[in-house]
């Protein structure tokens, strides 16, 4: 693809990739925080081990040095979408829980919501450089889910941070992979190659 | 027959000539020497024809035989081995070259003084993952990562049997939690010319971290002059290099490198040290033109400045020693020479 190759479009593609691992750095802190917080508020055991939930995109992955620049880009993005409307769907549950009493949680989960949509935008700017159609976001509404008791809630709300904690430290390696010149073509490795 | 036997330190041991009658003529030995009367201590009894060692220590291991007294056949042969059942064994699991996979390693506390075997099993949520046995050292396992980036914990257990008994131990742990790169390599530290409060450190990574440039590392530099105790403490985000510029001037210092994966992990231990002093000025002695102009004037042919001259830069020297002439001295000195000739 021309365009993905030339000059400029590396630089962009390197600039994006900079801001990228520094926003996933960030986000990865806060979520941290907010596990912290999470936990205590919710008046769990942090070492609690959590199923699978459904609907909850994992980070776990197999062969994660074999993908294609395209690959990480997608899986990324359907990732954080997924969690942009779990984080949605928490802080909505905790208002109708705690209301107002607890308003530093509400905070924090609406500060890592915010830093979520911006990680999924930034991703999507990333794709568009490569001229790559960004997949549409209808028919992508997690499935309904049966109306869970207040503790299931509770867990599930913390195997949603926890992921989203893993996944944040996925995205930042890889964006320095995508951020990786290409030893052929001098463009990043993946980027090149049809889906 | 012969066999081994393997007893627990404190126990009594009863043996029985082979088929040998309790009231037959027999004599036992120990690694080829008779037990005769004279020998035969509280610990070791003749019972007719049984030979009873009471609670056995470490010194009592060894081959004993016994023959029938008259035709010296051998009739009975065993190789007794006196030891502990294992206590709980160590272990440990680490990441030191993350993301390819980690290593697990155990010893036991105590030496049981007979052989062990060691079972390792490592299972990832429901699945069993093979620990492939390194050859050197005997007591490790590494394994690679199928997965990354998994929640799901791993159990790592541990077993270890010997004769007289068997125990295990048993760890889980998440993936980010056990890595932890080897400690930086080939730390070089340096003055820096002309400058009496610095010293340049400079490392490399580990060789045993295999993607530094998609797993960067950071770094924990310490440094302390060898008179005090106190560390001062820089941590770098990024580069592999250094300058210290709060050196005391003239003292020596000692230096240590550590090494953190930039999101994950433990700290690695510390570096190798290394020792550097920082530049200091060589002492200056006082001089006038008198000597200079009578030094040059002594000596057409060779161009020798005196040793204490300070008039050029020492950057400037060219030769050493007693030879060592700088370029502005054997302009000065050249132009009184032609004067002279």
């Amino acid at each position: 693809m021309a365009a993905a190759d030339s000059p400029s479009a590396a630089l962009r593609r390197r600039d994006l990739c900079s801001r990228g691992i520094r926003l996933a750095g960030k986000m990865r802190a806060d979520v941290v925080d907010l596990l912290d917080i999470y936990v205590e508020q919710q008046g769990l055991d942090a070492s609690v081990s959590v199923a699978a939930v459904e609907g909850v995109p994992l980070a776990a992955v197999e062969r994660w040095d074999e993908q294609t620049g395209t690959q990480r880009l997608l899986e990324n993005l359907a990732a954080y979408r997924a969690f942009r409307a779990l984080l949605a769907q928490m802080l909505e549950e905790q208002r109708e829980q705690l209301g107002e009493a607890d308003a530093g949680l509400g905070r924090a989960l609406a500060a890592v919501l915010l830093q979520v949509s911006a990680f999924a935008y930034h991703l999507e700017e990333l794709l568009r450089l490569e001229s790559r159609g960004i997949p549409g976001e209808e028919g992508d509404e997690p499935p309904p889910l049966p109306r869970l008791s207040l503790f299931e809630q509770k867990l599930r709300g913390l195997g949603v941070l926890r992921e989203l904690a893993q996944w944040a430290v996925r995205s930042a390696r890889d964006l320095r992979q995508l951020a990786k010149p290409s030893p052929a073509t001098g463009t990043a490795p993946g980027l090149a190659e049809s889906p | 027959d012969s066999h081994t036997q393997y007893e627990r330190v404190g126990a009594d041991v009863t043996m029985k000539c082979g088929s040998m009658d309790w009231d037959a003529a027999v004599t036992w030995t120990v690694n080829g020497t008779d037990i005769n009367e004279s020998q035969l201590t509280r610990s070791a009894q003749l019972n007719g024809s049984y030979l009873i060692l009471k609670n056995v220590g470490l010194s009592e291991s060894g081959q004993y035989s016994c023959y029938e007294g008259s035709s010296w056949h051998l009739k009975y042969q065993t190789y007794l081995r006196v030891g502990t059942p294992p206590k709980e064994p160590v272990l440990m699991c680490r990441s030191n070259n993350y993301p390819k996979g980690f290593y697990c390693s155990w010893h036991l506390p105590t030496p049981t003084y007979i052989p062990n075997t060691f079972n390792i099993s490592v299972i990832h949520g429901t699945k069993d993952m093979i620990c492939e046995k390194d050859a050197v050292p005997k007591n490790r396992c590494h394994i690679r990562y199928i997965q990354l980036f998994s929640t799901v914990k791993y159990k790592v257990t541990l077993t270890v049997t010997n004769a007289l008994g068997k125990n295990f131990t048993t760890l889980t742990f998440d993936e980010f939690a056990i890595v932890k790169p080897d400690p930086p390599e080939s730390v070089v530290a340096k003055p820096v010319p002309n400058n009496p409060r610095r010293l340049e450190v400079s490392w490399q990574n580990p060789s045993s971290w295999p993607d530094p440039e998609s797993f960067p590392l950071k770094f924990f530099l310490r440094y302390r002059p060898l008179i005090l105790d106190q560390w001062q403490h820089v941590e770098l985000s990024d580069g592999t290099s250094h300058t210290i510029t709060d050196a005391y001037a003239g003292k020596e210092y000692i230096i240590q490198v550590a090494a953190k994966d930039n999101d994950i992990g433990t700290w690695s231990d510390w570096s190798v040290a290394v020792h550097a002093t920082p530049w200091t000025e060589e002492p200056k002695h006082l001089t006038t033109e008198a000597q200079i102009t009578e030094t040059t004037s002594a000596s057409t042919s060779s161009f020798m400045a005196p040793p204490t001259t300070k008039i050029c830069d020492k950057g400037a020297v060219v030769g050493s020693g007693a030879v060592a002439v700088c370029w502005t001295a054997g302009l000065v000195v050249a132009a009184y020479s032609v004067l002279f000739i």
